[in-house]
């Protein structure tokens, strides 16, 4: 879970790797550095545990290093603290050989104990400093430069993205298998990274390298071959979106941006795929797929909530659907049959989810990937994929790709369904403007205020609201770091109702005014009975604003899109919340945006 | 030299277009079926401004939202203007994001590239500024000025009387001492009107004018958005795939084949028009509005997100955004008499203003000159008339 950017072929190499890691530090964030090569006999390295700010200071104190090849590397601790000497790049002792990396290193005791017995000191904990070892000890046998690294690199085993950079050597080299690295293709200059943002800046041509493949690459090419080195052709794709887009755009975070482009997010969701007039849903990309029998979706944190909110919606349409934690589905895998399992993840690379996704290949199922990513593992390895077209996503916390997740999945369940759908489609054409709305009139700062300070912050919620109540709180407990849990309103009464106090806000969230909301209002009466104070999240069709001590208003609408509605006060009242406490609200602790690790 | 920044200043409302701006600035209301702010960033991007620093203020998260981090690839900065002191005083807020001569532009009306690249041609290093002059018969609205030999001799702030025909178009070229200027200039009752730094410049050094004739179009009132809907649908500034000549209909956009364009209109991204359908003369649709089945509409500009129900006619509207009109609603069109607050405006040509997520029931009908305020809901079959407050709701 760390970011990677490599570059070769710059005359400002050391600007386009900060700049990358800058776009990248969304990854992993406990520290961070470069090493730049190319001519002479060392690779020069910099490296600091911290933010970014730490290494921009150390290279503003000990002089920038110059090199035409560079490689630099944001970390997130998996094996050994975070220090300098962690940090990555790491390097042999003489420092011929740099090397980052990402993912994990499986064999690493095994290669280590050997390379200590032939006479080799290790200057880190991590399982990452192996592989400039062992480049070097094959350069001291005299293999050439490309030799030594692929040896190198088929002697590892587990999870890794690697770049490498050699003294002396105007190459650089990459390598991926279960991590995600991008080429980036420009006139005399090249790229590699984890992910496209890092050199969007400076072209949208792009490779995306697949599972054991390896390339080399210098200022007039590159090349990629397989595992059995044998040479690969790539298609070039060209990525759409804008660089820029990875700005804040005036807002103090990237959260709080990201709640409000959500009207816009949701248009290009729709976009091209609703038809009132006819009240059909067309969805391009999942052209040749067979209705399915059943469905098993697997995800994992907030996307487990929108496949629990998918899972809800099939099932009140009829369909069998079960939503899993793809963790728990990789560990016991029911029977699939002719199960269609979709993996729902934002960034495509959810290790756990595409473990789960896996699994269900190997017993047989149709897979189908429900995701932001373009061109990611899960896209590729996947059956079939429908987007949600959110557009990049810089908070930790997941905002407008949940909103986006819902409405893609929602799309998907009127796509599965033949029927009329033109109601559903109204009001889902309704919801940009309606998300709009709740923007412009969110009483959320001031529920905030009122309740700062509080034991411990519950939210119930029944139905398609259930989802939408356990995505409240971990939105809140991801970047308040207070205490908040999410309830079944129906499972209050069962034992949480034990929790519940005059100090422990409850957020309930009713729409509608049928049976669900009916019985949620009686959880509310529960809760207001044992006098703990009730924020009811509500379109004021039920009388659940009676019983409540504040409310926090959604425009009234189909009980699909309400959910959305619904999570956007939500949203706004977990910002606001950690705003008050001084959060790092973009960055929360001992979090990372996209979980590449199982 | 050549000038690459511009300060777009954008963070008054507009108090004058209420109800339209309670919940966004005037910048963002629309010229045709997009922001009045687009077609302002459009004329310094196609004038070759390489980048766009916009003063924000009031409700900036919808300019913010609405321009991003960058607009056709310019990158875009924002400076925060926190109260609403005057536009001279909205341009000292970007005095450290900017160095050296810069473009400043009004972020309120619609300019064409020619405007900008005229007041650049107009600067150079010896003046202090220069601006754009247009002829405008309503003089009396705006500043208006005196232009002898390329130079401007005079700037008068509202003149009580009809000698002026030129006036201030908004458009300046500065050199970089503006900020100077601007931290010296008296302030008038707290606040800084940019005017009146330009004046003492006036006063003071030379201040070139740039006579330009390309489109300028401003809306004061809320009706005044249907006129500028008729210059850019009139002068073809409309994106979107020309169907037929003045026919604009963007690509997302699904218009049932029984359905009627008369140009010029303007059909938006993701709208939907149903059969039997009327669309038009002069007519803008926002993104993703809804004409259904055999409703008319007529010289009107409906914003993003607007519903008009089946059968229903508007004639002279303007609505918000996400307004709902009922099914069989009539807006019958003007000429009427407005009122605002204790103004009246007699025989104005408008149907009826309905502002954001206000909705006109069924069968309900507006008599002209009639102003709808945010979330206000006229029941079904009501008649309305005058102004309907924020919120209210009349019934029969």
């Amino acid at each position: 879970m760390c970011g990677i950017i490599a570059t070769v072929g710059r005359s400002d190499t050391l600007d386009v790797l900060m700049n990358g890691l800058s776009m990248l530090d969304y990854r992993g964030y406990d520290s961070a550095g470069v090493a730049l090569g190319g001519g002479g006999d060392r690779v020069e390295v910099v490296k600091r545990a911290g933010k970014l700010e730490n290494l921009r200071a150390a290279l503003d104190g000990e002089g920038a290093p110059e090199g035409a090849v560079g490689v630099a590397h944001t970390r997130w601790s998996t094996h050994g603290p975070p220090t300098d000497e962690n940090a990555h790049p790491h390097t042999d002792p003489e420092g011929r050989v740099a090397v980052v990396h990402n993912g994990i290193i499986e064999n690493y005791q095994r290669l280590r104990d050997d390379l200590e017995a032939a006479g080799q000191e290790f200057a880190s904990d991590t399982d990452t400093e192996v592989v400039p070892h062992l480049i070097a000890a094959a350069l001291d046998r005299g293999e050439p430069v490309e030799q030594a690294v692929r040896q190198a690199v088929d002697a590892i085993e587990g999870s890794y993205a690697l770049c490498i950079a050699v003294a002396g050597d105007d190459r650089l080299y990459g390598a991926r298998n279960d991590s995600p690295l991008v080429l980036g293709i420009d006139d005399g200059a090249y790229y590699l990274a984890s992910d496209v943002p890092a050199f969007r800046k400076h072209t949208d041509q792009v490779a995306f390298l697949e599972e054991g493949e390896f390339v080399t690459v210098s200022p007039d090419g590159y090349t990629v071959t397989d595992g059995a080195g044998e040479p690969v052709e790539k298609p070039h794709h060209t990525v759409e979106w804008d660089p820029e887009e990875a700005g804040k755009a005036g807002y103090d975070h990237f959260m709080l941006k990201e709640i409000h482009e959500q009207p816009r997010s949701l248009r290009q969701c729709l976009q091209g795929r609703v038809d009132e007039l006819s009240g059909s849903v067309e969805l391009e990309e999942l052209e040749g797929l067979e209705r399915p029998e059943q469905l098993h979706l697997v995800a994992a944190g907030t996307s487990y909530h929108a496949a629990v909110y998918a899972a809800t919606l099939l099932r009140s349409a009829g369909v069998p659907a079960q939503a899993f934690y793809a963790h728990e589905y990789a560990a016991t895998t029911p029977p699939v049959e002719d199960a269609l399992v979709v993996g729902v993840t934002q960034s495509g690379e959810t290790a756990d989810t595409l473990g789960a996704l896996r699994a269900a290949r190997r017993r047989g199922a149709t897979t189908l990937a429900c995701t932001n990513t373009v061109g990611s593992t899960a896209a590729r390895e996947c059956d079939h994929t429908l987007y949600i077209h959110a557009g990049p996503e810089i908070g930790v916390a997941a905002t407008k790709t949940f909103a986006s997740q819902l409405v893609a999945l929602s799309l998907f369940s009127l796509w599965l369904d033949d029927g009329d759908a033109r109601e559903q489609i109204a009001a889902l054409r309704d919801l940009p403007g309606q998300v709009q709305a709740v923007l412009d009139d969110s009483r959320a700062r001031e529920i905030a205020e009122t309740y700062h300070g509080s034991d411990a912050y519950f939210f119930i919620g029944r139905g398609l609201n259930y989802p939408v109540a356990l995505e409240g709180a971990l939105k809140f407990k991801e970047i308040t770091y207070e205490h908040a849990e999410g309830f079944a309103a129906g499972e209050l009464k069962h034992g949480p109702l034990a929790l519940v106090t005059e100090n422990t806000p409850v957020f309930a969230v009713v729409t509608g005014d049928g049976e669900q909301a009916r019985k949620t209002v009686g959880n509310v009466k529960e809760v207001e009975a044992r006098d703990a104070p009730v924020v009811a999240v509500t379109d004021g069709a039920s009388d659940a604003a009676r019983y409540a001590d504040h409310v926090l208003e959604i425009p009234e609408t189909d009980p699909r899109t309400g959910a959305v509605l619904a999570n956007v006060q939500l949203q706004l009242v977990a910002y606001h919340a950690a705003d008050l406490l001084g959060r790092p609200i973009d960055k929360p602790r001992n979090l990372a945006k996209s979980v590449t690790v199982e | 030299m050549s000038i690459t920044s511009a300060v777009v200043l954008a963070a008054g409302e507009g108090t004058r277009l209420r109800p339209l701006t309670r919940n966004r600035p005037k910048p963002m209301l629309p010229a045709g079926n997009r922001p009045i702010l687009e077609y302002v960033c459009d004329a310094l991007v196609e004038a070759g401004i390489e980048r766009l620093v916009v003063v924000v203020g009031y409700k900036r998260d919808r300019v913010q939202d609405g321009l991003g981090h960058s607009y056709r690839d310019v990158p875009v900065e924002y400076v925060v203007q926190e109260k609403q002191l005057g536009s001279g005083h909205a341009l000292l807020q970007a005095r450290e994001a900017v160095a050296g001569p810069v473009v400043v532009v009004n972020g309120d009306r619609v300019i064409e590239a020619s405007t900008v690249r005229a007041t650049l041609a107009a600067y150079h290093e010896e003046c202090a500024a220069s601006l754009a002059v247009v002829a405008n018969e309503d003089a009396g609205r705006y500043g208006a000025v005196e232009l002898h030999d390329g130079r401007i001799t005079e700037l008068v702030e509202k003149p009580a009387n009809d000698d002026y025909r030129l006036i201030n178009g908004g458009v300046y070229a500065f050199g970089g001492s503006v900020f100077e200027e601007l931290a010296a200039t008296p302030r008038t009752d707290g606040s800084l009107p940019l005017t009146d730094t330009v004046a003492r410049l006036i006063d003071d050094g030379e201040v070139r004018g740039a006579r330009v004739d390309g489109t300028w179009a401003d809306a004061t009132y809320p009706w005044d958005l249907l006129t500028v809907a008729r210059e850019v649908l009139g002068d073809g500034m409309v994106s979107g795939v020309q169907r037929h000549p003045g026919e604009w209909v963007a690509e997302s956009a699904t218009v049932h084949e029984d359905a009627t364009l008369v140009a010029p209109a303007v059909v938006g991204p993701d709208c939907e028009v149903g059969a039997g359908a009327v669309v038009g003369p002069y007519v803008a649709l926002g993104r993703n509005a809804t004409v259904e089945a055999n409703a008319t509409v007529q010289t009107s500009v409906v914003d993003a997100d607007t519903r008009v129900g089946a059968g229903s006619v508007l004639v002279d509207a303007v609505t918000g955004q996400n307004v709902r009109v009922g099914a069989g609603a009539v807006v019958p069109g003007g000429p009427g008499d407005v009122v605002v607050g204790d103004q009246v405006f007699p025989d104005q040509r408008l149907g009826a203003v309905v502002a954001d997520r206000a909705r006109l029931g069924g069968g309900s009908r507006c008599d002209p000159g009639t102003l709808v305020g945010t979330g206000a809901r006229v029941g079904t079959g009501v008649v309305a008339s005058g102004h309907v407050a924020e919120g209210a709701e009349v019934v029969r």
